[in-house]
């Protein structure tokens, strides 16, 4: 892959170090600018009328005094926005369909959730914008409404569409129903599997819908032009798709919109998608000013795409010396109130870390009347993880086995079936395993009421398509530009492997997020794909630069171009026959680059694969608190196979995350409805998420088995570390009380009702 | 190879195939002979795993010879 | 309804603004003032993003009104560098990789040199239950908790 470079041999002077990030100055300093920190001359305000009821038709929208409000510039309805075709877009699993994503934007028909967008308006001021918005006269006809899943796939449950057949079943129903379609995997024979087991457990679980949690509420500022071009800074984990999204929800060229990236406040998955965007376009097209949208957290929390919550059965066999023989999971995930659960993943991941010969997965997408679920970190394989996980814990009790050595024995590694059809393609799982076993704290003794836990994860990481472009200045200082969002660090590890690619200082990198103009398309950050895809754009880029400053070298000496090689940032001639030249640096070949041909640029693209996957294997030690039934955890170990860690200190930040994430979907974090249907709990203070005072230090474990398909080793490191956390908190309560929780949030007055269950 | 949703999507519920091809645009080619219209499906909704390694579809690929080829559904993350 | 004229010190400079009653001092820093650098998570005082001290007091931005400032000094996040020079807080939240995504750091490190000025040789826990009114969501807390127990040893010259 390097070519014409002396390699270095595995020993690295960047990569793996853990420099400052070049946006690290302006972040704290409170400079950088996220999305709702921009502003124009004549921006107008715009805020948005949501839906008050879970369900309900809309029959009418009377804007009239709103419009005559003194300030109001425009009031936006779905009327406003082009219908558009019913059709599913993509990839089953996370199909688009923009029928729905228009109406989850503004409301049509009906208004399917609480806090579902019904109408926005736009005027001088935030305030008048706010008193605008209670002008509006809405004709609601409320209907019955359902929010639980288990619920919703009932036959006499509201129905939120009336005509969803489900997909994925033959005969088809004829009624219709809230069940998107149903899913299945399947690999041997059940039966025969289950037959030859010397232990069976079959065992239900749920879990709570949970928000990404982000601090920073969706924001974004659309100028909108009269020759109809339009600007939008936005807060998004992916521009070109915001670009991709608004453009088509408004009947706008893709072309006629540059979608700038602001810094962003958090996404884990949760911003790789619209909701304001369409909006301040829509507005600042019918008003001519430029146009402000900042969410307010109860409208994020009201409005905004949760994970699913899931209802699901699973049943493991497995033979006295440990070995593992059948497996079968249903899952059940609520998509909100438009189809697109992540059960599909739920369902490919749920036994994935595991060589299981019978192995059946079955998933059912189910709509009810909640906000529209987004993606969050691994989407859905949390989920069935909780269940997976938590049945291998009661089987190594009952066979006497080392829960870790469970997994251990049936652990995955390259060329090991996979439930949904190819084999494995990396290593890296067990030696996660591996790691907390040889960990000096793992056997460690501990007291009363406390009880430790295990539990794996798996997801799949990311690939796709990427840009990358290079320039050389003229003082030989580097400008590396890819159209990734920077979310946790990623134009350090960026510049890191530029840095090293070239041979040169990472402070002579300067590493950028460039706007939709200003490069080829960038698929989203997310799905752990930045430092491995983007990663390989950036290499590709640095050796087809490599390959211009030789040749200009080479115009330089005037020799032939073979005869120049490329070394520790230099270049030399290849040996003593080609010369007797001093090394050119960057600078002393940018200094030439008039009379050697002009500017010194190039640009990369992939559209990657060859990604491996996440393991993450963790253990954490839990006290039980038996009179309040508050759980502290006292110890979290998590190892992670990262193949290659780029900035040692992102990946550790990246493990630290997740586990806090998990941590909080285990213990605390669910959302709470009214027998209306309304958010009972649309805020930081009941959707509670860990705080400093609840946690100790996070032990991360960078396990490295690098991925020989990208030059540095590269594995994504964001998302397989919130698999397991729920259920080995699950694992270490049952190890601290005798008893198993099998639903989340383990909270204080769950954990005590089992306790005092007899 | 097809996961068995897609198969039942798309091919009757047939989920293994015998082809010869060398560059991923080969397999499709074929695929779409033997399904017309299935070849737009496989590029819109799928990844691809050669012998376990995931890439995205892209036509100019290689195979190699005796190469285990499963479309998956495509993968997204958060 | 007209405004109220109002007249505080930001960050060591006077400053003079006009207000709503009902205006947050969040809402006028960010929005009148131009001085983006205090986030709004919320807007109801429960994840910390508008920390800014108000005579030495740390308090949540989008809970003060902006007629509360009056004839008070302010301190944001925009006066803690001095020029070039970093806060040593600042500088080792950056060592540490103490933030991700970054929108909660102004507000963490507001509440930091808060604490750092009453206490400066806390312990593990006595940073984390000061820092527990300030949310993050990417970090897990630790390498903030080990930036500002670094930030201390230092400034208190050990």
């Amino acid at each position: 892959m390097l070519t014409n470079t002396k390699n270095i041999e595995q020993v690295f002077k960047s990569v793996g170090t853990s420099p400052i990030r070049p946006d690290g100055v302006p972040k704290v300093t409170g400079m950088a600018q996220y999305g709702a920190d921009y502003s124009l001359p004549g921006m107008l305000w715009a805020k948005i009328l949501r839906s008050p009821h879970a369900h309900a038709r809309i029959r009418s929208i009377n804007t009239s005094k709103a419009e005559a409000l003194p300030g109001v510039k425009a009031v936006l309805t779905s009327a406003d926005l082009p219908n558009q075709t019913f059709d599913y877009i993509g990839p089953e699993r996370v199909a688009v369909n923009y029928w729905h994503m228009t109406r989850n934007v503004m409301a049509r028909e009906k208004a399917l959730y609480e806090g579902h967008a019904i109408a926005a308006v736009a005027a001088t001021t935030a305030a008048i914008a706010a008193e605008a918005i209670a002008l509006i006269e809405v004709d609601y006809e409320v209907l019955p409404h359902v929010i639980d899943v288990d619920e919703a796939m009932h036959p006499d449950a509201p129905v939120l569409f009336e005509d969803m057949i489900t997909r994925g079943v033959e005969p088809a129903p004829t009624k219709p129903s809230n069940i998107t379609k149903r899913l299945e995997f399947k690999v041997g024979d059940l039966d025969a599997g289950f037959a030859a087991a010397d232990e069976i457990v079959e065992m239900s679980f749920k879990t709570a819908a949970v928000h990404q949690g982000y601090i920073e509420p969706h924001s974004c500022l659309a100028r909108y032009g009269a020759d109809g071009q339009c600007e939008l800074w936005s807060a998004s984990q992916g521009h070109f798709v915001v670009r991709a999204y608004t453009a088509k929800l408004l009947g706008m060229e893709i072309g006629n919109l540059v979608v700038h990236p602001a810094e962003i406040g958090g996404g884990f998955g949760g911003k790789t998608v619209v909701y304001v965007e369409p909006i301040a376009v829509a507005l600042s097209r019918k008003t001519g000013h430029p146009v402000k949208i900042m969410m307010s957290r109860e409208d994020v929390f009201k409005a905004t795409g949760p994970t699913s919550g899931g209802s699901m059965t699973v049943k493991i066999g497995v033979k006295k010396d440990g070995t593992l023989v059948a497996a079968d999971g249903v899952f059940k995930l609520q998509a909100g109130a438009f189809p697109g659960s992540p059960v599909m993943n739920a369902a490919m991941c749920a036994f994935a870390p595991y060589i299981i010969p019978n192995v059946r997965t079955v998933g059912f997408d189910v709509v009810s009347n909640r906000p529209k679920s987004a993606a969050y970190r691994a989407p859905g394989s949390p989920i069935s993880a909780f269940g997976v996980e938590s049945v291998l814990d009661i089987l190594a009790q009952k066979i006497g086995m080392d829960p870790l050595r469970l997994r251990l024995k049936n652990a995955v590694k390259a060329g090991s079936p996979t439930p949904y059809g190819p084999k494995h393609s990396h290593d890296g799982y067990a030696e996660t395993i591996q790691a907390l076993l040889d960990h000096p704290e793992y056997n460690k003794p501990l007291g009363k009421n406390q009880g430790r836990g295990v539990a794996s994860g798996f997801w799949f990481n990311g690939g796709g398509e990427s840009t990358a472009s290079i320039h050389i200045n003229e003082d030989g200082s580097v400008v590396l530009a890819t159209g990734s969002m920077d979310v946790g660090g990623s134009r350090a590890s960026m510049a890191l492997m530029a840095a090293e690619t070239l041979g040169v200082p990472y402070a002579s990198v300067r590493s950028t997020v460039a706007d939709t103009a200003s490069i080829g398309y960038n698929h989203v950050t997310g799905g752990s794909r930045v430092t491995y895809a983007t990663g390989l754009a950036v290499v590709e880029a640095c050796n087809k630069i490599i390959e211009q400053l030789r040749l200009r070298a080479s115009i330089m000496w005037d020799v032939d171009v073979k005869g120049v090689v490329w070394e520790d940032g230099f270049a030399k001639p290849a040996d003593k026959s080609v010369g007797e030249f001093e090394p050119l640096s960057l600078k002393a070949i940018a200094a030439k680059r008039a009379v050697t041909g002009g500017p010194i640029v190039t640009e990369a693209a992939v559209n990657a694969g060859g990604q491996a996957p996440g393991f993450s294997t963790q253990f954490c030690d839990v006290e039980v608190d038996p009179e309040t039934g508050a759980v502290k955890i006292l110890r979290f170990v998590a190892a992670q196979d990262v193949g290659r860690a780029i900035h040692p200190k992102y990946c550790e930040g990246q493990i630290h995350g997740g586990v806090v994430q998990g941590i909080g979907w285990a213990l605390n974090e669910e959302y709470i409805y009214d027998k209306q249907g309304r958010l009972s709990n649309a805020g930081f203070l009941d959707y509670r998420i860990p705080v400093a005072s609840d946690l100790p230090m996070i032990e991360a474990i960078l396990v490295e088995v690098p991925n020989p398909n990208h030059p540095y080793g590269v594995k994504g490191v964001g998302e397989a570390n919130i698999v397991p956390p729920m259920a080995a908190i699950a694992n270490a309560i049952q190890r601290a009380t005798g008893k198993r929780l099998t639903e989340l949030p383990m909270s204080p007055p769950k954990v005590l009702a089992a306790i005092d269950a007899v | 190879m097809l996961t068995g949703g897609f198969s039942r999507r798309y091919t009757d519920g047939v989920r293994e195939f015998e082809i010869a091809a060398r560059t991923v645009r080969g397999v499709i080619s074929a695929m779409d002979r033997l399904y017309p219209g299935l070849g737009e499906h496989l590029e819109e909704e799928t990844s691809l795993a050669v012998n376990g390694v995931i890439h995205e579809v892209v036509y100019t690929q290689i195979i190699p010879a005796d190469a285990e080829v499963f479309f998956i559904p495509r993968i997204e993350g958060g | 309804m007209s405004k109220h004229h109002v007249t505080t010190v930001i960050n060591g400079d006077p400053v003079e603004f006009l207000c709503a009653t009902n205006q947050s001092l969040l809402d006028v820093l960010r929005n009148d003032l131009n001085m983006t650098g205090t986030k709004e998570g919320c807007g109801t005082g429960d994840c910390g993003a508008c920390s800014v001290t108000l005579d030495g007091r740390l308090v949540c931005s989008c809970l003060v009104l902006g007629v509360e400032a009056q004839g008070k000094t302010i301190q944001t996040i925009e006066g803690m560098a001095n020029g070039e020079h970093l806060h040593v807080l600042q500088q080792k939240f950056l060592e540490h990789a103490a933030l991700q995504c970054g929108i909660c750091t102004p507000g963490f490190l507001v509440a930091a040199r808060s604490l750092l000025e009453r206490n400066p040789d806390p312990t593990e826990e006595e940073v984390r239950f000061w820092l527990a009114g300030n949310l993050c969501r990417c970090t897990g807390y630790n390498k903030i908790i080990e930036a500002v127990l670094d930030a201390a040893r230092e400034m208190r010259g050990a």
